[in-house]
């Protein structure tokens, strides 16, 4: 095993990489300006089955559309980390894909971000680990922080890096002690698709957020409270903020987008939608008389900002319809029939398998008490996506240790940790955080490294549950490499004690949105 | 009254949740312990233990209840007063009760399993998972202050907060109902005043709050409105550093911020 891949060697993803489109036919990269028109429906394989991506307002003529066109200087565009085949995100198999294909030319691999600090050797594959190993892009943020206005935040909490592999937080120029002093984390690109839900303006919205009390981000251009779901850090309000943030962070463009440039992208986010659409197991998910939770035309027409945790609306409603299904048909009909019920099944254990809820900051904090017993649906509980409807910024140890997955340390073992590490401190005057203690070790301080306070260290917005199968890896550090994997972490988290069975049929249901 | 609808199910339920008035004559009983959570068929029990008796502080409900559980981990600050209701999850029922969660202590930490003697002899307001469609509550905003006291232009608005607490989740609506009034009434002037609170427990012994706790919940509640672009109105923050004088009785009270919002 050499030493700067954690998990496989790079010959072996690469194996695995052909392998799996060996399975599912290649699947198609959306270079920037290829003017490919989008059509009003599109269907991508993946090893699940089908990805469905709606364009509510028809085909779309891409030449000179700004999502899709290399704005900025780096010959990226928006669809590059958000590409149709990934159910609007980016996979790490298209990552690995795009190695191969280009030598690590593609401008996806741009130093800016896609390599783990921009002062290592281009065109090396041990520059760009956490993108070719995790689909990690480099987020960059200033420290301390800044208020929407400019204005400093005196952070509640010291920081200091324990550990950088990347190099990154430690350089001269680019770390924590530089001129800018700048944190850099890692992270996964969302799905810019079904935005009306992460948008909302519906159950939960108040100029307070409802789980701190503490003022909600507002719409510059309205004034009106935001959700703050759309960042894993709740970093910017809206669609057009982090269009021109993305615009200038991630595409390196040396200014404004125009007014048409940002219509064009936040318009273009706001009428696509994206889901799987067939299983190669359960076949197609949006049959007429299906479950009524598949497929991206019922999360275009489904009502958003709505809470879902109940037996009124549910979460993803099915029906009832695949509960029980005959096995008096064809061999092929009996086993498609199986992996129907057993998607059926995975959704009860996702809305009504109770398990111990503990020390996760702003879900034990609310009102529930600590720990409380409730199911998967609690925290995922907005109508149609499992977002959470209010501002939905929560610890469940993804990032912060002792949960957050590190590399086993041994003599036996030659992987080394790809992600950074800091120690919180937080100080004298604050309260220590509730469940953590004042001091705190984090891949990834998530909102704290924008609010600044001791409690949101580590808290990410959890994202949703659409095209899951389109775009592994899952969590915002991409630390589970799959669904498997995902549920597993749940599992050891909070001690669940979930069956063999259940973490199939879980799997299957996550697998099937 | 909060719990109207919560009284579908049972009627003990509905005893355990009947106003204050039925059982103000009882004894206040004022303590610091460690919780204790004990499962049931369906939603948990909080409990706690004094002087050798199991008292019942509240069950899991939801964001909704106007009593929110405690966290094991931490010790909690218990102001109740014995009810005469049944035993609930074996615990003698404190009813009103106000808990505040305290500092960390890791021997907090007694998670009790379920026993057929101790499952609810009621429906609860909510069960562990889904709901039927509505909160356990009919008050979304478990919090919010009294109804605010009005004087002609003026209006007074009373924030309450757990021992040495400040701005939570509980506050937001408490929040939003100055903040809706005063840009409603265009505000010309609000006035803050904080207050630091003490209890008197049962043993005789008497916890103050922490020193400058009125003045940071006063300039928190006028940076939150700022912050909420409430930026019209003068601002006038102050504070009482002295502790209130405590009785035992509704000590929990004495913890408040007073917002007077003048037009």
């Amino acid at each position: 095993m050499t030493r700067w891949f954690t998990g496989l060697t790079f010959a072996g993803w690469i194996a695995i990489s052909l392998a799996a489109s060996a399975q599912t036919g290649s699947r198609p990269w959306w270079a920037p300006g290829e003017a490919t028109p989008l059509a009003d429906f599109a269907t991508y394989q993946n090893d699940r089955g089908s990805v469905g991506v709606l364009n509510t307002s028809g085909r779309l003529d891409t030449k000179g559309h700004p999502f899709f066109e290399p704005i900025g200087t780096n010959g990226r565009a928006c669809v590059t980390c958000h590409q149709p085949a990934d159910g609007m995100s980016l996979s790490v198999r298209t990552v690995r894909e795009r190695w191969e294909a280009t030598a690590g030319k593609d401008p996806l691999f741009a130093s800016v971000d896609g390599m783990n600090c921009p002062h290592l050797p281009p065109g090396d594959p041990r520059s760009y680990t956490l993108l070719l190993e995790r689909g990690l892009i480099r987020v960059a943020l200033p420290w301390p922080p800044r208020n929407p206005d400019g204005t400093r935040i005196d952070p509640e909490f010291a920081v200091e890096v324990v550990r950088d592999p990347g190099g990154c937080n430690t350089h001269p120029t680019y770390g924590l002690e530089s001129a800018n002093p700048t944190i850099s984390v890692y992270r996964r690109p969302r799905p810019a698709a079904n935005t009306k839900y992460t948008t909302h303006q519906n159950f939960g919205v108040g100029p307070f957020i409802a789980k701190s009390g503490l003022p909600t981000a507002t719409d510059p251009d309205t004034g009106r409270p935001t959700s703050m779901n759309l960042m894993s850090d709740a970093r910017v309000p809206t669609l057009a903020v982090q269009a021109q943030d993305a615009a200038e962070q991630h595409l390196q463009l040396t200014g404004r987008l125009t007014a048409a440039q940002l219509a064009g992208i936040v318009q273009f986010e706001q009428q696509v939608y994206v889901a799987q659409v067939s299983s190669t197991a359960a076949g197609s998910l949006v049959e007429a008389d299906g479950p009524p939770a598949f497929g991206p035309r019922q999360l275009a027409s489904g009502d958003a900002g709505v809470l879902g945790n109940n037996t009124t609306r549910f979460v993803f409603p099915m029906g009832g319809k695949w509960n029980r299904l005959p096995r008096t048909g064809s061999e092929s009909e009996n086993a498609r029939n199986a992996a129907r019920e057993s998607i059926a099944r995975g959704h009860d254990v996702f809305m009504f398998r109770t398990f111990w809820i503990r020390d996760s900051m702003h879900l034990n904090t609310v009102g529930l008490g600590n720990p409380t017993k409730r199911t998967c649906a609690t925290c995922h509980g907005m109508h149609m996506t499992g977002l959470d409807t209010v501002n939905g910024w929560m610890d469940i140890g993804t990032t912060n240790l002792p949960w957050a997955s590190e590399v086993p340390l041994n003599p036996w073992n030659e992987a080394k940790p790809q992600m950074p590490l800091f120690r919180v401190t937080c100080k004298p005057d604050v309260k220590p955080h509730p469940y953590l203690g004042r001091v705190i070790y984090t891949q990834d301080p998530g909102r704290a490294l924008i609010s600044g306070r001791c409690n949101d260290v580590g808290t990410i917005v959890m994202q949703q549950f659409r095209g899951l199968s389109a775009r592994a890896p899952y969590f915002s550090n991409g630390s589970a490499a799959t669904l498997r994997e995902l549920v597993d972490f749940y599992d050891r988290r909070y001690n669940i004690g979930y069956s063999d069975q259940e973490k199939q049929d879980l799997v299957n249901f996550l697998g099937a949105l | 009254m909060v719990m109207r609808r919560a009284t579908r199910g049972s009627a003990l339920l509905a005893v355990w949740l009947v106003s204050v008035s039925v059982v103000g004559a009882q004894q206040p009983t004022n303590f610091v312990s460690c919780p204790i959570v004990r499962d049931t068929a369906s939603v948990p029990c909080w409990l706690a233990e004094y002087n050798g008796e199991l008292y019942f502080l509240t069950l899991q409900t939801d964001v909704s209840a106007p009593v929110n559980p405690p966290s094991l981990g931490h010790r909690v600050l218990v102001e109740g007063t014995v009810s005469t209701e049944p035993r609930i999850c074996g615990g003698v029922v404190l009813n009103p009760v106000h808990l505040s969660v305290l500092e960390r202590d890791a021997s907090c930490n007694t998670m009790l399993p379920a026993e057929e003697r101790y499952n609810l002899t009621f429906e609860p307001p909510r069960p562990p998972g889904p709901s039927k469609g509505r909160l356990a509550f009919d008050n979304a905003a478990p919090a919010a202050p009294p109804a605010p006291a009005a004087t002609g232009s003026t209006r007074e608005f009373v924030v309450s907060y757990p021992f040495d607490g400040l701005i939570g989740f509980t506050h937001a609506g408490a929040l939003t109902a100055i903040l809706n009034f005063a840009r409603t009434a265009s505000a010309r002037e609000i006035e803050i005043v904080g207050h630091r609170g003490a209890v008197r427990l049962s043993n005789g012994q008497t916890m103050v709050e922490e020193s400058n706790i009125g003045k940071k919940r006063a300039e928190q509640i006028a940076m939150l409105l700022q912050g909420a672009n409430l930026k019209g109105p003068s601002y006038k923050v102050s504070w009482r550093e002295e502790a209130a004088a405590a009785d035992g009785v509704d000590d929990h009270l004495s913890r408040r911020v007073v917002v007077t919002v003048r037009r």
